[in-house]
């Protein structure tokens, strides 16, 4: 009966961890602000790609 | 920070010059909690995306998906204000696009030889263009029907305004005209550039809308055909679609297209599939038919983005073919019903009630948002919603199969903006004022898509019918594509002109008159 109870307790604290993260990373928009911080560098990639332009 | 419609100042989330906002609304714990249930969604649909080698291959391979960095902000721009219902009804529609551009661009990624290179799989692909009803491919249930122009440029301008600016410049250094539609433009943009994915039994093209959907359509093609041996089927819909004397023609054009994919898949033409197809096209005309009824009265439930967008994927690209949009279809009505029993409004105060007429700018599609946050506008349809009505026969017998084929050429010919913008006066000008006194509209906002020859020539006649009929008659200019000849604030500018010199009202929400989003997403 322990062990189950903490095993509850346990993932009860992940989902509660994992709920605090992802809530305050989609609060804080922070999924966007990091991944306009990656674009630039991406746009920087596909310029150095060699390409067969033509009509 | 607020529960309630129309307390908050959302001008205040954006950042000046900023890409992002600074953070996402909170809207009570319910909404917020279904809000953030729905983002952890997309975020596992993306997460799912890029489990995928192939398609991480791909997001280094072709400029446009790096505009699929921008997935979740494109959902928050059409969320904005929204509680209840109406944010579910945002979700419902928004998050199954979503999943089905992942779908697609999976799909188109499986078969490209650059990427996947499954030559098994690409032999079942026929290629469709963007800007094409589906008709056609309703009675192949076995093949992949994908168009690589809706994700390259349809979608990326959705998720970033700035996504077709680098692809209207290639195709005008290679000597394309700069004064035509920036749509068709950016479409051959992306062929010119070598950033069109390759694969696929055959393509099927459409004579869309325009002079320079053709001109696109010519460049693609050359490529498809002579270099990567992809034979191309020109479905060539008449234009003037309500004339008995071309339905005929139009028929004769479907049975082509259809002869073509079975000789260059092998398969056959399917019936039974066909039919079941119909029978969710004409389920989903019902549901919007019932969606503009409840637009007709003070209490409005499905209109704005979540009216225009939702129509045009499952209206065009759609078209019966992939039965979680009839599941959605019923969702969305359900919340409906129940926002319209309990009287619900989107905002605070509803002042005008507009019909939005023309061919919409796309890197600004949360302007109906915006209009009813910032002025209590209410868009209550848009002239690409107001597609055909028509029931499509849904029993197999001999007869209906004669009239089937005749259904797919009217869908094909009355193809989301086509069935406006050609067909004569009648479709884009006297239809116009009846739907404005049908829909007890006291304002007409009328798009004006400065490089689309089909609707300038007609601008002084809505002008003067406008003024016989007292309707406030308000003209908003854009590039439909490119930001940088009209920007956002540009757009709103001639809005709140409008609203502050001709009708003297003060904004519902002054945060929003002018933001300086010219470098967002």
């Amino acid at each position: 009966m322990n062990k189950l109870l903490k095993l509850l307790g346990k993932l009860l604290l992940i989902l509660l961890g994992f709920f605090v993260v992802t809530f305050t990373v989609y609060i804080f928009n922070l999924d966007m602000k990091l991944t306009a911080m990656i674009e630039p560098f991406l746009l920087r990639h596909y310029d150095r790609i060699e390409r067969d332009r033509h009509l | 920070m607020a529960k309630e419609v129309g307390k908050d100042r959302f001008g205040d989330f954006y950042i000046d010059g900023g890409k992002v906002r600074k953070r996402r609304e909170w809207r009570g714990v319910a909404d917020t909690l279904y809000d953030y249930s729905r983002w952890l969604g997309i975020m596992m649909t993306l997460g799912k995306f890029v489990m995928k080698p192939r398609n991480v291959k791909a997001m280094f391979r072709y400029r446009w998906m790096a505009n699929y960095l921008a997935v979740p902000m494109m959902v928050d721009r059409h969320t904005q204000g929204l509680r209840g219902e109406y944010l579910r009804i945002c979700h419902e529609e928004q998050d199954l696009v979503i999943n089905d551009v992942a779908q697609l661009l999976d799909n188109l990624f499986r078969g490209d030889r650059r990427i996947g290179n499954d030559t098994e799989f690409s032999k079942k692909v026929v290629l469709v263009d963007e800007n094409e009803m589906t008709a056609v491919m309703m009675g192949f249930p076995t093949l992949k029907c994908l168009s690589r122009e809706t994700p390259s440029t349809y979608v990326s301008v959705l998720l970033n305004q700035h996504a077709a600016e680098h692809y209207i410049d290639v195709a005008q250094e290679f000597g394309l005209a700069g004064d035509v539609c920036p749509m068709p433009e950016a479409e051959a943009g992306v062929s010119i550039d070598d950033d069109a994915p390759v694969l696929g039994a055959c393509a099927i093209q459409c004579n869309t809308t325009c002079d320079g959907s053709l001109l696109g359509n010519g460049v693609i093609s050359r490529r498809l055909e002579l270099e990567d041996g992809i034979p191309v089927f020109q479905l060539a819909a008449p234009l003037r679609h309500r004339e008995d004397d071309v339905q005929e023609y139009a028929a004769q054009e479907i049975r082509n297209a259809i002869a073509f994919i079975e000789k260059h898949t092998g398969e056959t033409w399917d019936w039974k599939a066909y039919f079941e197809c119909a029978r969710r096209v004409n389920y989903a005309t019902r549901c919007r038919q019932e969606w503009l009824e409840m637009n007709r009265t003070p209490y409005p439930q499905v209109f704005g983005s979540n009216l225009a967008l939702y129509t045009e994927t499952n209206y065009m690209a759609i078209c019966g073919r992939i039965p979680a949009f009839e599941r959605a279809d019923r969702r969305i009505s359900k919340l409906a019903q129940q926002a319209y029993a309990k009287k619900k409004m989107a905002a605070k105060e509803y002042r005008h009630r507009a019909i939005i007429w023309g061919v919409q700018s796309h890197y600004y599609m949360d302007f109906l948002v915006w209009l009813l946050n910032c002025w209590g506008i209410v868009p209550l349809t848009d002239m690409l919603s107001m597609v055909s009505t028509r029931e499509l026969v849904e029993e197999d017998t001999p007869e209906n199969r004669e009239t089937a084929i005749y259904d797919m050429a009217w869908l094909t010919e009355n193809m989301i903006m086509r069935n406006r913008t050609h067909g004569g006066y009648k479709v884009l000008l006297d239809e116009l004022w009846e739907f404005t006194e049908q829909f007890n509209a006291d304002m007409v906002i009328l798009w004006e898509h400065m490089s689309c020859k089909a609707l300038t020539g007609m601008h002084g006649m809505f002008e003067e019918r406008a003024r016989e009929l007292g309707v406030n008659l308000v003209w908003v200019t854009h590039d439909l594509f490119d930001p940088r000849i009209i920007s956002r604030q540009g757009v709103r500018d001639q809005i709140n002109n409008y609203m502050r010199t001709v009708m003297r009202e003060e904004p519902l929400d002054p945060s929003l008159e002018v933001l300086h989003d010219e470098e967002s997403w």
